[in-house]
């Protein structure tokens, strides 16, 4: 007998009804490319034939095994259902105070080879080379290109990310495409993770 | 008290021999007594390129080592009086190198030359970091490619940090020298253009060095190319030399194909 033995991300969601279901699918299905998704909730064949088709990896109800209760489960939320009042999760919470009293500023070419650990968060005022690295456990703006790799659980970052660049945001990768404007907000809304371009090319002076 | 140079570029072929035989002898050339120094342990090649194999009997680590003089392991080339050449050994390895003997070893070559030219080996390993270790000013040679731009990278990001100078709360000043840059390739977007290179590592640029077939003859010759008054890239290496001597002069575009006089006129009718 043969086993091996995997490390993967595994996102549960938590089924309500088929159309908030495709609606978060179609905006994030991207984020999913890599992990596995438990879908908990009736099984579904107009379901299975979308995430077929997304070629997406996927078991329908499924007690996943953990020791702690995951920081970043992505629930499916519609729209509608975001502007319900929710409470802010606590690890929100907690990078929101650690902002107020912990803001690093550096203007440092980060070159390849090197890494930058900030506990708290970082504004960046130069270039991330290839093979450079920047962890930051709050929030992170860098306002020049980033070719290398960052690693941000913040609750927000801004940045833009070359084709070259490796981005985890909450250790779920984004995808560089998405991050090609002259900057781009990163932010974790509600569990969900949302990109929007702050600035357009036209407008950075 | 002379000026120490190391010539890195962290990965291996991009020029950095070359490029040191080559503006070793420009500065010679305009008049500044100058000495290059192989620090590549082991596998020597400099005194290839300058036609000098033959006449090494000394090495860097005979001074260091067994109380040679450094005159008796000096040699003279013929091709200036100005320039002289301080072998590796051959048969060493780098682990012979050591702080102490190399700082007294690059003193006594201070107070004798207005340059002293240090050929880093390829790599970031003990051997590069000793060869930066008492170094004023870098020359970075990079070609225009990836790869050669990162290890650059890395090893100015080593030089910055582990360089006496740094250590020592003062900067080392870093120059860029581009080599074997391909017009045509430029041109058609598949090399970096230097605009690209510069914002990536940003640091100024020295000299723009066109790709030429001719170094590699020059090379086997042991001539240095900057003696080919008919090579874009010796002409190339001579304006670095005098800029590395504190000449101002304008950089001229080897990036552009249509430079020669012929096409302009071509131009002109087209």
């Amino acid at each position: 007998m043969k086993t091996k033995q995997y490390t993967a991300k595994i996102f549960e969601v938590e089924l309500e009804d088929s159309s908030s279901f495709f609606s978060f699918f179609d905006k994030n299905y991207l984020f999913f490319q890599n992990s596995l998704l438990v879908i908990n909730g009736e099984e579904n064949d107009s379901i299975k034939k979308y995430l077929d088709n997304k070629e997406l990896k996927y078991i329908f109800n499924l007690e996943v095994p953990t020791q702690k209760k995951q920081k970043t489960n992505f629930e499916a939320y519609s729209k509608v259902e975001e502007q319900k009042p929710e409470p802010v999760t606590k690890t929100a919470e907690k990078v929101v105070q650690k902002s107020k009293t912990n803001l690093k500023v550096l203007d440092k070419l980060i070159r390849s080879g090197q890494e930058v650990k900030v506990d708290g968060d970082l504004l960046l005022l130069n270039r991330v080379n290839s093979g450079g690295s920047i962890i930051v456990n709050g929030t992170l703006i860098v306002t020049q290109v980033v070719d290398g790799s960052i690693r941000c659980s913040g609750d927000f970052m801004m940045l833009q990310a070359s084709s070259k660049a490796n981005i985890l945001f909450h250790e779920v990768e984004v995808d560089n495409k998405l991050l090609q404007e002259r900057l781009n907000r990163i932010e974790l809304i509600d569990n969900e993770i949302i990109i929007t371009p702050a600035l357009k090319e036209k407008n950075w002076v | 008290m002379g000026i120490v140079i190391a010539v890195i570029s962290g990965k291996g072929g991009v020029g950095k021999t070359t490029t040191t035989a080559n503006i070793g002898l420009g500065i010679a050339q305009n008049d500044k007594k100058c000495v290059v120094v192989d620090f590549d342990i082991g596998q020597r090649n400099l005194d290839m390129l300058l036609g000098l194999e033959n006449r090494v009997v000394y090495d860097m680590v005979h001074v260091m080592d067994e109380n040679i003089g450094i005159k008796q392991a000096l040699i003279k080339s013929k091709m200036s009086p100005n320039l002289s050449f301080l072998a590796a050994s051959q048969t060493k390895d780098k682990s012979v190198l050591d702080s102490d003997k190399i700082a007294k070893l690059i003193d006594e070559l201070k107070q004798e030359f207005d340059f002293v030219i240090l050929d880093a080996p390829a790599g970031i390993e003990s051997g590069y970091e000793h060869t930066i270790e008492f170094a004023d000013k870098a020359i970075v040679v990079v070609n225009p490619e990836v790869s050669s731009i990162r290890d650059s990278d890395r090893a100015i990001g080593i030089l910055d940090s582990k360089s006496k100078r740094v250590k020592d709360g003062q900067e080392v000043d870093k120059f860029l020298i581009i080599n074997r840059i391909d017009a045509k390739m430029v041109q058609s977007g598949e090399m970096l253009s230097s605009e690209d290179i510069l914002e990536i590592l940003s640091i100024p640029l020295i000299g723009k060095i066109p790709e030429d077939k001719g170094i590699i003859d020059a090379s086997n010759q042991g001539k240095p190319i900057i003696l080919d008054k008919n090579s874009k890239a010796g002409q190339a290496y001579k304006r670095v030399a005098s800029r590395v001597c504190g000449e101002k002069i304008d950089f001229v575009d080897v990036e552009s194909v249509n430079s020669g006089f012929m096409q302009k006129i071509k131009g002109m009718f087209s």
